[in-house]
């Protein structure tokens, strides 16, 4: 945990190094209004910026906020609808620029978003829909069709057509809903003929799914691969693999990343053979960029989706990649500093 | 008494004295000018009615609180109760079609029905407060989710059966929460009547008074004649449905039933009650400190919000303000309190 936090130290330092580096060099290409005279305020209200992933995505896009010119105050609901909602409203009244609404529910955050854009305050929007009732505001999101196009596209060569296959994934839950359509789409293409499809959501996703994977693998052992579109899901699904000693006959398909999967799929014989994900602190900061754009009016659009990468457990192995930190080095394309970009904005490392 | 005043000095005296009585005043002054003089947001007028709208829920359901404490028990069954508000309003306007008029009434309703059913646990089934709101508390929780199966209920949801949801949050229930007075929000205006009308209450009529009586000591007050059970059933029927106002006030700021609501409401709302107590050395549960307490805890979040403190140092800071008054009305204090014997 020490030596982590250490090198986590290290590496912000390096990371922060580097930031000043780039902008310093970025400075040949003009800035356009507003942001050369001086930093813009905006702000972030954020439905939580606790746990790992949510931290991640802050520091990223601290960090793009920052090198792009950016004052940013960040708002952390601590998870709680009503004080979210508490939060825009501070922020339409302390006079910023423009609000990053990360999270929360559409009902409760789309009068706010309204009421700022009709304030003349932009608003870009990161996972939570609210094309319905919020349509001027920007809507960005990771592309969970890209994800699970490039998971099951590996699958697909993997494994070839008439297959038999395992599902685990829990419907009524947007991005799980969004890779269920693909894995349809795959699934009926590939001519997979799905044996079993369980899963739950609960407070431990992990733990509870493994059980039913178990029951699901006692009646069907004779499967080829398992899809399970969410890195929990993946990993009830390995654990119930192992339990029934079927590691060497079933492949696994997931997606997300994170330093924990990273390990459960570099381990010797694991049947977790490729995911598919992003890295938090490069979308937060893409999401940054949206709005540095859209200030700049250079952001058309309203809807932005950020691409995952495919990642193979051969992949990770051959490179000897232990953590998310070996995984930046060794796959660039996993910044994503090429999406919703322009010259003038400098790019920033994690 | 009088003994222990001649022997100490006139200054001695008066610092401590003035520390118990205004010590939780000046601690919520200097939160307020330090984050004024400091905070560029935080010195908008916007900010400040916002602020309040956010403290309301809070303080209502610290009302409650305060009434349970002044018999003296405590209900941990507010945060269900606000909680279950918000789901059944949702249910009433959305899943059911109904207008705002009904959902208020069904959900003021349940807080009653609610209130009943913990006074009867405590005065009838003589269960000792904190284990019949306890239990009380989980039933609850788990009730409201049986007719929305788990799931919270917004506007336009896929009901069981395929089709959608018929109803939505209509815009007279999302005006209890958006609508403002001037510059004064609705949910803030009734704060402050709700106030008034329990300091009212608690202060200048026989009933308050003897709701403090049964407090500080149910057998005398029982020999005194006063119906220590029915002053006791009161006390949580009343807390309930302040718990029910504010879980109303919180569904129509979140804008769908959301499952999740209500959760952190009980031991925010126990804490600004328990701070109140401290208010102008009162020693006991009173209104208007449960609203100063809740006041406090608003500019200390909203302050600490804007200047960018992550969310556990909030906790921090809450926790050491509590721990203050709590010095001033324990430690400091010669008055003996004798109503939060339950905490």
């Amino acid at each position: 945990m020490k030596a982590g936090k250490i090198r986590l130290l290290a590496i912000t330092t390096a990371a922060l190094v580097l930031t000043t580096t780039a902008v310093q060099s970025s400075q040949a290409a003009t800035k356009p209004a507003p942001f050369n005279a001086g930093p813009v305020k905006i702000a972030l209200v954020q439905n939580s910026g606790a746990g790992d992933y949510f931290q991640q995505w802050t520091n990223g896009a601290k960090k793009q906020a920052t090198a792009v010119g950016f004052e940013m105050q960040v708002y952390d609901a601590q998870a709680d609808a009503a004080k979210q909602a508490t939060d825009m409203e501070t922020a339409i009244g302390s006079g910023v620029k423009g609000i990053i609404v990360d999270h929360g529910n559409a009902d409760t955050m789309c009068p706010g978003i309204n009421k700022a854009i009709d304030a003349g305050i932009p608003v870009v929007v990161y996972d939570n829909d609210i094309r319905k009732c919020a349509p001027r505001a920007v809507f960005t999101s990771q592309s969970d069709e890209a994800l699970a196009t490039a998971v099951l596209g590996q699958a697909v060569k993997d494994l070839g057509k008439n297959k038999t296959v395992g599902y685990v994934n829990v419907l009524g839950i947007a991005p799980l809903d969004r890779r269920h359509l693909v894995w349809l789409k795959i699934t009926k293409a590939q001519k997979w003929t799905q044996k079993f499809f369980v899963g739950k959501f609960t407070n431990s996703v992990a733990t509870d799914n493994a059980q039913l994977v178990d029951a699901a693998l006692k009646a069907n052992p004779k499967i080829s691969a398992i899809f399970a579109p969410y890195d929990e899901l993946a990993k009830g699904t390995i654990s119930a693999i192992y339990q029934n000693k079927l590691q060497s006959k079933i492949k696994v398909y997931g997606i997300d990343i994170s330093n924990a999967d990273i390990d459960l799929m570099t381990k010797a014989g694991s049947p977790w053979t490729a995911t598919a994900g992003t890295d938090p602190n490069a979308i937060g900061a893409g999401v940054v960029r949206v709005m540095a754009l859209k200030l700049a009016g250079q952001q058309a659009s309203t809807v932005v989706s950020f691409p995952g990468v495919l990642i193979t457990a051969k992949f990770l192995k051959t490179n000897k990649i232990k953590n998310m930190d070996d995984l930046r080095a060794k796959l660039p394309s996993l910044s994503m500093s090429k999406a919703a970009s322009a010259d003038w904005i400098p790019s920033v490392t994690f | 008494m009088k003994k222990v005043k001649t022997i100490r000095t006139k200054a001695e005296f008066s610092a401590r004295d003035f520390l118990v009585k205004y010590g939780f005043i000046l601690v919520t002054l200097i939160s307020f000018v330090s984050f004024f003089s400091t905070q560029d947001t935080f010195r908008l007028s916007t900010t400040f009615f916002s602020m309040l709208k956010y403290t309301s829920v809070v303080a209502i359901t610290g009302l409650g609180i305060t009434f349970s404490m002044a018999v003296g028990g405590l209900d941990l069954s507010v945060g269900a109760v606000a909680g279950m508000a918000v789901t059944l309003s949702a249910m009433t306007m959305v899943i059911y079609d109904k207008s705002a008029i009904v959902a208020v009434a069904l959900v003021l309703l349940a807080g009653v029905v609610i209130g009943c059913l913990n006074a009867f646990l405590i005065v009838v089934l003589k269960i000792p407060d904190l284990l019949a709101t306890l239990a009380s508390m989980f039933a609850i929780m788990g009730l409201k989710l049986v007719p929305v199966k788990g799931q919270s209920v917004s506007s336009g949801m896929m009901m069981q059966d395929g089709t959608t949801a018929p109803g939505k949050f209509t815009d007279t229930f999302l005006k209890i929460d958006s609508g403002q007075l001037g510059p004064i929000p609705y949910a803030v205006i009734v704060w402050m009547l709700l106030t008034v009308a329990c300091w009212f209450f608690l202060t200048r009529t026989t009933w308050g008074r003897a709701m403090y009586a049964v407090g500080s000591n149910p057998e005398a007050s029982l020999l005194a004649g006063i119906n220590v059970k029915r002053y006791r059933a009161l006390a949580y029927i009343l807390s309930s449905v302040l718990a029910s106002i504010s879980g109303m006030i919180l569904a129509s700021r979140i804008g769908q039933g959301d499952i999740s609501a209500g959760n952190s409401l009980l031991l925010d709302s126990v804490a600004v009650a328990l701070v109140g107590t401290s208010v102008l050395a009162m020693g006991k549960p009173n209104a208007w400190g449960t609203a100063l307490g809740a006041f406090l805890i608003g500019v200390v979040i909203t302050g600490l919000t804007i200047a960018g403190f992550p969310y556990y140092g909030q906790d921090v800071v809450k926790g050491a303000v509590l721990l203050l008054a709590l010095v001033f009305s324990f430690t400091l204090s010669r008055k003996k309190s004798r109503f939060i014997s339950a905490v």
